[in-house]
């Protein structure tokens, strides 16, 4: 369980962190946080020529308010965002993070690390999706701006080039009349979810339900979103039944030794109509 | 910083309170550098990929695993690992808690587990009991005794809600490396010029040496009656040249200024062969009182280290001379793991040869180099094998003869 040998740069501008990308020629990795990437290259899975460090990068580390959006430079680890005040205004994140591996992990993985890495059964990129983030790309032509739901392509596969990098996350605040569910079920915790969900519901000032999402992980090669408005009701039993037929469609996956496709679809049932209402619940209080 | 492949980088970490340079290739794992090149063999090794948390160290305060990070990564960080939180005469009240429970049966994940604990209770935020299995859970123990863990945990967080005591054994130690860098033993400080042809890991030759914290690993207090006049010992004793042929093993290889010294000690004990290269300063050397004060640091190519706060006396009874000789000895590295009754052993062993060869050497008086010259044609110890190992095997048999006796009279 050692890593094949690799040559290591720690840049400290995103300009030579690209430069360093372009000059590998796709055979290097970014290196953040690293909880997901180096069991990846410990089990030589990967045997990249070079490893380009963004941890000391100039600006990425920071973790701001930007109008109505909480920024997350790349190099921010998971337990600052989930320690710091600023983030309170972002619930949704705050109640997935401890979700998150293990405290140990969270100490030096990063949220940008996790969108970027894109397991399909994490739960930083549901969150994204769930919240319409926005994600900054920054590549030899320049840097755009990538919609969270457009982001990811498949399992383990984003919308990042080999010369490019994630250098921030920008998530939406949580507006008045605004609540948001969370839940997961793992083996043990800190394993990857048999299956998850974010939801968010919104309400109008009149106190109806403006808009319901759900975002399922852990089901597909990615997380997979879904506008339930017309389906949400008080009643847990008829709306577990309502969603059936929607987590029919969003479960693509064979199943596996620890969950069959049947079992997941179930399960998604299940934590969808529960967190549903309890963000509806929190809405209520939020108005 | 950047490498090619195969190249190694410096990276600069504090360890346990003690700065220290390494310099590793980039895919040397932070578990790897403090277990190979630091000597921490106390952070433990399971998976290898972030899976078992064996590993689990702090990084800058926050527990992380000490696989999933490579040393380059962490130039300027501090690390503590279990080495650093407690003594075994000053324990964490973490692992006095885990020795009340019985929170450990094989011992492997206690390392992981007290880490990850500390992290848990240090902010002194309210931990929930039944939160406990939940947050305790980045560990694994095999042993299935995670009621006991679990239990002195909570009792840990109960007495100090508002946050536990910091590591109780972070400061100056002796960390050995194994490797070309720099020991903070001896002032932390790397050669000042590329041309000093210093022996592996004895770079800081101009620097006084700082003996580690801590209690030392064995203490000496060797009184020997020697048939020579006073004035003969002082002799033996104030002439370094005499005094090094009188250490056994010991070798005097170069004169540096203020009355510092460059040498080589071999040390053999059964199977162990160990070859120090090593550093001496003489801090006092009091004619009037008979007194030498010396502090000497060594380093083996394998990495162990040896720190020693020796002082000689000299004093006049009857026609004789008692020469006393105290001495705290440090090990570092490998050699640590002789456990502290061997490492005492052998220690009183060297300075019963050295006061033997000291008596020889009075004797033959001035001119004669026959008396010491025996002492360091061998390596220490050796001289007598027989006769060591078999004070040894028998302080082992008396300990284990204590031992059933205990058991048996229960």
């Amino acid at each position: 369980m050692k890593a094949a040998p690799f040559a290591y740069v720690r840049p400290t501008t995103v300009g030579d962190a690209v430069s360093e990308l372009v000059d590998a020629d796709g055979d290097a990795k970014v290196l953040a946080g690293g909880q997901s990437l180096v069991p990846v290259l410990a089990m030589r899975l990967a045997r990249p020529a070079i490893l380009v460090d963004i941890g000391a990068v100039d600006g990425l580390s920071s973790l701001r308010r930007i109008g109505d959006t909480v920024e997350i430079g790349a190099a921010v680890r998971q337990r600052r965002v989930e320690r710091d005040d600023l983030t309170t205004s972002v619930p949704l994140l705050r109640m997935a993070l401890p979700w998150v591996g293990h405290r140990e992990l969270r100490s030096r993985g990063t949220v940008c690390g996790s969108l970027a890495h894109a397991d399909p059964a994490a739960e930083l990129p549901a969150v994204a999706c769930c919240l319409r983030a926005e994600l900054d790309v920054v590549g030899p032509d320049g840097a755009r701006t990538v919609p969270a739901l457009e982001f990811f392509i498949g399992a383990m596969t984003t919308v990042v080039g080999p010369a490019e990098v994630l250098v921030a996350a920008r998530f939406p605040v949580a507006d008045r009349g605004e609540g948001f569910g969370f839940a997961e079920l793992a083996r043990r915790h800190g394993d990857f979810a048999l299956a998850g969900v974010a939801t968010r519901v919104a309400l109008d000032d009149a106190g109806a339900v403006r808009e319901a999402v759900l975002c399922a992980f852990g089901v597909s090669d990615r997380p997979v979103r879904r506008d339930v408005t017309d389906l949400l009701t008080d009643d847990e039993a008829a709306l577990r039944e309502a969603l059936e037929p929607v987590a029919t469609a969003l479960v693509d996956t064979a199943g596996d030794a620890h969950g069959s496709a049947g079992y997941r679809r179930r399960l998604l049932t299940v934590l969808a109509a529960r967190e549903l209402i309890a963000a509806r619940r929190r809405a209520e209080e939020a108005r | 910083m950047s490498s090619a492949a195969r190249e190694s980088l410096d990276v600069r970490l504090t360890v346990n309170g003690n700065p220290v340079t390494l310099t590793v290739p980039a895919r040397v794992t932070l578990a790897d550098t403090l277990r190979d090149r630091l000597g921490l063999t106390g952070t433990h090794l399971g998976c290898e990929h972030g899976v078992c948390g064996m590993c689990t160290v702090l990084v800058d305060g926050d527990a992380a695993r000490s696989c999933l990070l490579f040393a380059v990564q962490l130039d300027g960080a501090e690390i503590v690992t279990v080495e650093g939180l407690g003594r075994p005469d000053a324990q964490h009240p973490l692992q006095e808690a885990f020795s009340r429970h019985h929170a450990l049966q094989c011992g492997f994940c206690t390392p992981g587990f007290l880490m990850s604990s500390y992290d848990l209770l240090a902010d002194g935020t309210d931990i929930e009991p039944a939160s406990l299995p939940a947050e305790l859970s980045g560990v694994l123990c095999r042993c299935t005794g995670y009621r006991n863990i679990i239990a002195a945990v909570a009792d840990v967080a109960d007495a100090h809600p508002d946050g536990i005591p910091g590591p109780r054994n972070c400061g100056a130690h002796a960390l050995a490396d194994r490797g070309r860098a720099v020991s903070p033993g001896i002032g932390g400080v790397p050669p000042a010029d590329g041309g000093d042809a210093a022996p592996a890991g004895d770079t800081g030759a101009h620097e006084d040496i700082r003996l580690p914290a801590g209690r030392p690993a064995a203490t000496v207090d060797v009184a020997s009656q020697v048939a020579a006049p006073l004035a003969e010992v002082w002799r033996v004793l104030d002439d370094v040249d005499l005094l090094a042929r009188c250490l056994p093993g010991a070798e005097l290889t170069e004169r540096l200024p203020g009355d510092r010294y460059r040498g080589r000690a071999r040390v053999a004990v059964g199977p162990i062969r160990l070859s120090f290269a090593g550093f001496a300063q003489v801090t006092e050397r009091d004619p009037g009182a008979h007194r030498l004060h010396v502090l000497a640091h060594g380093t083996d190519a394998g990495g162990a280290q040896t720190h020693a706060d020796i002082r000689l006396t000299a004093e006049a009874v009857g026609e004789g001379t008692t020469l006393r000789a105290q001495a705290d000895v440090y090990l570092a590295g490998r050699i640590a793991q002789f456990g502290r009754a061997l490492a005492g052993d052998v220690s009183r062993r060297l300075f019963e040869q050295f006061a033997e060869a000291v008596a020889a050497a009075a004797i033959a008086g001035p001119g004669s180099d026959t008396g010491a010259s025996h002492a360091s044609s061998r390596p220490a110890v050796a001289v007598r094998p027989m006769r060591l190992m078999g004070a040894v095997a028998a302080a082992r048999l008396r300990a284990l003869v204590r031992h059933v006796r205990s058991a048996v009279g229960r």
